[in-house]
């Protein structure tokens, strides 16, 4: 039977007060560092407070998928960047000349490097040549064998093993990023940017994934930085981050979800037409959508100014192709699809739509289309799952369709790239399974060109016959919502998502 | 198998190798990531100490001053807090008191202000259901001989309700002991939106990413864990009912009396049905995008959700699916639990185990050993859902095997068999029922959360859980399509409570008083002993 009440009770409170003394410094532990960077002002401009929404995955290598994290906040630069019409732009090169077919000459600027010592070509052809062993290899370069060395005066000369007339383009690319040769340390695969970049700002505290410092790089040979300083917060949950912005405790959120654009002020939501494309990919090999009829009759199903005006909530303009509004000079150069196959029946056929939810739109967009499938007459299922449980079933071929956003331009800017890795037969991240002897011909002709006007009407003739297959529809061209506080200016609202803060930004 | 081996071998010298993603070392940032949950866990303790209180507070008032006949039914708030979701509640709060009221920070975790929203959002539900377990069994600790006799002999009330806690806190003890470790790991909702870089993140991310060493050793951290809480909670039920398990001088918990049947249950069945009913004559897949997030209207009680679909049918037509399986779990967890919690030696260490795995990181490991059938998602919750009830089982079991009237009927020459059937059984059982209907609600959650593995229900089914998981990124715009679930869900758990202790047929009424006497009886032999 239990006993009544004891003296001994009364000295607990004691003691926990004492535990509690004792515990202090370590609960203080037990919080993120870094928190109330309110933004000291000073004379010399203030801190810009960005809320990121992907985490470092890969310890700030600029051969993956940190790449983009590291240009957007003004860390790393290439030789070459992406002017506003999708043509190479000088960056860390001044100019550049094409010797031969397989040779080009790049003439450095005067730059430094952040730890202080001088952007020599020899140091720009070790980084490249870095880059080209890297393992995995970075996107930029997949398929590329490229040659970096030092040629007389201020010059690199790159040599590739096929004629590549892209390669401005693809040294735009932020996988290419030109690092001091203090960056390549032990491990190869993962070199350094901390302090060794040439951008604008320089990282000076990485913690975890949580945050990142950077701090304004006085030598930057674009001119001193107008912000002193970045702290950038990572922040997956889209919720959070644009619940970041509404409280004031940052300055900038990338990727504002659709979902939350409403609870925005009108004046803090910046949208900007990117070369991000959602789109059906409908299975060539496999199944149902192996018919081309059948492809016909899908195409002829969907209504994309739906999804543009109720499910992106008129963020994002109605699918025209694989390149969009965003990429300038598509329009004008447009062809009309040919050879399209007449529609069949689809008659009760079942098919499997895969896509995932990582971006929260794209199951909405996924159960709409089942909706305007099945009045067509197909029987639909939908698959939904995380991306990276996703990728492997979906690129072996597993389900009749795919729904998913690609940056079309991202990785090297080239619009040609994209058309062969995802539409060609041997393309690597080729979802649609295509493989269609009108497609590759049309891709490897415009691979071979180098006049950039040409290049570019070639690849719309490939968008053509890819479009004449009806392997992919194109959904939406998704327009980026950037939540900038109504205090802050200069920000940099790119398309082709590269590059975020600048010289200019300021609060 | 080698790779393990290695990773122990370097564990052993305090090393936990490198995360095959970044390349970072593991140790460090698990540690960091175990810290900031420990403590998010233990302030989130605190909340549902409060909320415990709060819900226990009114019996222990009226118990210890032996006027517990003047308590009326209660228990609705408590089931509807047990019912609510963790991350319903976490984005209410983050949107309601972070932003638009911005009385407290809405992210983030960098002090203590920074610690109250996450806390409360995972210490709400948690205390509702300990509180509701407590406030259960207080009830039959107040009917015990000493409790007559302390309030004969004049004793201050505060002292009997104090001491009645002290009889009762041990069964639960258990329990508490895997919400420290359920709270440490498996808050990846409340982390997500209030973005604290906890361990449950840390080990959800890594298992998505195949990053086995961060998986290996946030794993690791979390069973170390529940070992530790599993010997706390033993060692402190020790501390408080020690002597008197060991003397088996320990009165059964049986309620005095049996609440009187009530008809409030079918009320609240009726409204649920009700609702369903109505929602059943609609269409809960008709696509209107230009009708997206409406206010309820007559067309649309309930309004409509992101994707113009009216609500009030979604939650009809989803409610079949939803309670059928979540009922069947249940049942399958209430059998499993009681079964393995018999056997204590046997479930105990795997109890700790399972509820050291994050339920998400139980739904892949099941996926990946039962493949993405249609049983796998209700298999996968089943997995861990009998946990709970085995640790409660055994705690009463416990205290049921030192009482009076069991020593009694072995006295009387009763086999084993005869004690399990006649004495044991019928005292666990009725609370551990209860107790898995309190958690119906969770289980009919817990099947969302695999949703996004592959393995839940696929959208566009009008799954509850679904239908709050894919309408919460709007629960600013349309709070109305988040409510209605959530209502829905509240009422299945308040109706699940309320019918446990109400709805009775009068032979069981019978039955029960007679087995009432028979246990005052028993209990009366030992009246004299010094309490």
């Amino acid at each position: 039977m239990t006993p009544i009440p004891t003296r001994t009770m009364r000295s607990v409170p004691r003691r926990r007060l004492l535990a509690g003394l004792l515990l202090t410094p370590v609960l203080t532990s037990c919080f993120a560092s870094g928190g109330d960077t309110s933004g000291e002002d000073s004379a010399d401009g203030s801190r810009l407070r960005v809320a990121l929404a992907f985490p470092p995955a890969e310890n700030l290598s600029p051969y993956g998928a940190d790449a983009t994290l590291l240009s957007r906040l003004g860390v790393t630069e290439g030789l070459t960047a992406l002017d506003a019409n999708g043509s190479a732009a000088p960056a860390l090169a001044e100019s550049w000349t094409r010797e031969n077919d397989r040779t080009w000459l790049f003439t450095l600027r005067e730059a430094t490097f952040q730890d202080g010592t001088a952007v020599t070509p020899a140091a720009v052809a070790a980084a490249l040549t870095h880059a080209t062993e890297a393992k995995p290899v970075t996107a930029a370069l997949s398929g590329v064998a490229l040659k970096a060395a030092k040629a007389d005066g201020n010059r690199v000369r790159v040599t590739t093993e096929d004629a590549d007339p892209a390669l401005p383009l693809r040294l735009s690319s932020p996988g290419l990023a030109v690092l001091s040769p203090k960056a390549y340390g032990k491990e190869r695969n993962k070199p350094n940017p901390v302090g060794t970049a040439t951008g604008p700002f320089e990282i000076t505290k990485v913690s975890g994934t949580t945050s990142a410092t950077l701090d304004r790089n006085d030598d930057y040979w674009g001119g001193r930085a107008q912000a002193s300083g970045v702290d950038a917060r990572f922040i997956s949950d889209g919720t959070a981050r644009t619940n970041a912005l509404r409280t004031g405790q940052v300055d900038i959120a990338e990727a504002v979800p659709v979902s939350q654009a409403a609870a925005l002020e009108k004046g803090t939501r910046h949208e900007t037409a990117t070369t991000r494309t959602t789109s059906l990919l409908l299975n060539t090999d496999k199944g149902a959508f192996k018919d081309p009829a059948l492809r016909s009759a899908a195409r002829e199903a969907v209504d994309t100014s739906v999804f543009a005006k109720d499910v992106y909530e008129g963020y994002a303009d109605p699918g025209v192709g694989v390149f969009g509004p965003a990429v300038t000079w598509a329009a004008d150069k447009r062809v009309k699809p040919a050879g399209r196959a007449k529609a069949a029946d689809a008659d009760g056929t079942s098919v499997t739509v895969a896509t995932y939810n990582n971006r929260p739109e794209l199951p909405e967009v996924a159960q709409v289309l089942q909706q305007q499938l099945e009045k067509a007459g197909f029987k639909v299922k939908l698959e939904v799952r995380e991306y990276s449980r996703l990728e492997s079933d979906a690129l072996s071929g597993k389900f009749d369709a795919f729904v998913g956003a690609r940056n079309s331009l991202l990785d090297t800017g080239d619009p040609v790239s994209i058309l062969a890795s995802d539409y060609s037969c041997d393309g690597s991240y080729n979802l649609a399974l295509l493989c269609d002897k009108k497609v590759d011909k049309a891709v490897t002709e415009a691979e071979a060109l180098s006049d950039s006007a040409k290049r570019q009407q070639a690849a719309m003739d490939a968008e053509a016959a890819i479009l004449g297959t009806d392997a992919v529809v194109p959904l939406v061209h998704q327009q980026i919502i950037t939540g900038v506080g109504t205090s802050v200016q200069g920000v940099i609202f790119d398309p082709y998502e590269r590059t975020l803060v600048g010289t200019g930004t300021r609060r | 198998m080698t790779l393990l081996g290695r990773w122990l071998a370097g564990l052993a010298r305090g090393d936990a190798g490198r995360s095959w993603i970044s390349g970072d070392e593991v140790g460090p940032g698990i540690l960091q990531g175990l810290g900031i949950s420990l403590l998010l866990m233990a302030v989130a303790l605190m909340v549902a100490a409060v909320t415990a209180a709060a819900i226990t507070s009114r019996t222990l008032w009226l118990g210890s001053r032996r006027r517990l006949d003047e308590r009326g039914g209660g228990g609705g708030a408590s089931a509807v807090l047990a019912a609510l979701p963790e991350f319903l509640t976490a984005s209410v709060l983050a949107a309601v008191v972070g932003v638009q009221l911005g009385w407290l920070p809405a992210l983030g975790w960098y002090g203590p202000q920074w610690t109250v929203l996450p806390a409360l959002a995972l210490g709400l539900p948690a205390g509702a259901l300990l509180g509701r377990m407590l406030d259960d069994m207080l009830p039959g600790a107040f009917a015990e001989p000493w409790a007559l006799a302390s309030a004969a002999r004049g004793v201050p009330a505060r002292s009997i309700a104090r001491q009645a806690l002290r009889r009762c806190v041990p069964g639960l003890l258990p329990n508490i002991g895997l919400f420290v470790v359920g709270l440490t790991g498996g808050a990846v909702a409340v982390e997500q939106i209030f973005d604290i870089p906890g361990l449950g993140r840390t080990t959800l991310q890594a298992a998505i990413a195949q990053d086995l060493p961060v998986l290996q050793a946030g794993t690791l951290a979390l069973v170390l864990l529940a070992a530790a809480a599993g010997a706390l909670a033993r060692l402190a039920a020790r501390l408080l009912i020690g002597p008197a398990l060991r003397d088996g001088a320990l009165q059964s918990l049986h309620r005095p009396t049996p609440p009187a049947p009530r008809a409030t249950p079918l009320l609240y069945g009726a409204v649920l049905l009700g609702g369903i009913a109505t929602g059943l004559t609609r269409d809960p897949l008709a696509l209107d995008t230009g009708a997206k997030l409406q206010s309820p209207s007559w067309t649309h009680p309930f309004g409509t959700d992101a994707l113009g679909r009216d609500v009030l049918a979604r939650i009809g037509h989803g409610a079949f699916g939803t309670l059928t399986l979540a009922v069947a779990i249940s049942a399958a967890a209430l059998l499993t639990g009681v079964a393995l919690g018999l056997l204590p030696r046997l479930s105990g260490p795997l109890v700790d185990t399972v509820n050291a795995v994050p339920p998400v990181l139980a739904g892949l490991l099941t996926a990946g050993v039962a493949g993405s059938g249609a049983a796998t998602p209700a298999l996968a919750v089943a997995v861990v859902a009998w946990a709970p009830l085995a640790a409660h089982t055994t705690a009463l079991l416990e205290q049921e095997r030192a009482t009076t009237h069991v020593a009694a009927t072995k006295g009387l020459g009763a086999d084993r068999w005869y004690l399990l059937r006649h004495e044991l059984l019928p005292a666990v059982l009725p609370p551990v029922t209860r107790h898995a209907l309190l958690r119906l609600p969770a289980v009919a959650l817990a099947l969302t959360a695999l949703g996004f593995l592959g393995i839940g229900t696929q959208p566009p089914d009008p799954e509850w859980g679904l239908l709050l998981a894919e309408n919460q990124p709007y629960v600013e715009r349309a709070p109305w399509a988040v409510l209605a679930p959530a209502a829905a869900l509240a009422l299945l758990g308040v109706l699940a409570v309320k019918s446990a202790g109400g709805v009775r047929l009068p032979h069981r009424l019978a039955a029960v008083t007679v087995r009432q006497q028979k246990h005052a009886t028993a209990g009366a032999t030992t009246v004299g002993k010094p309490g």
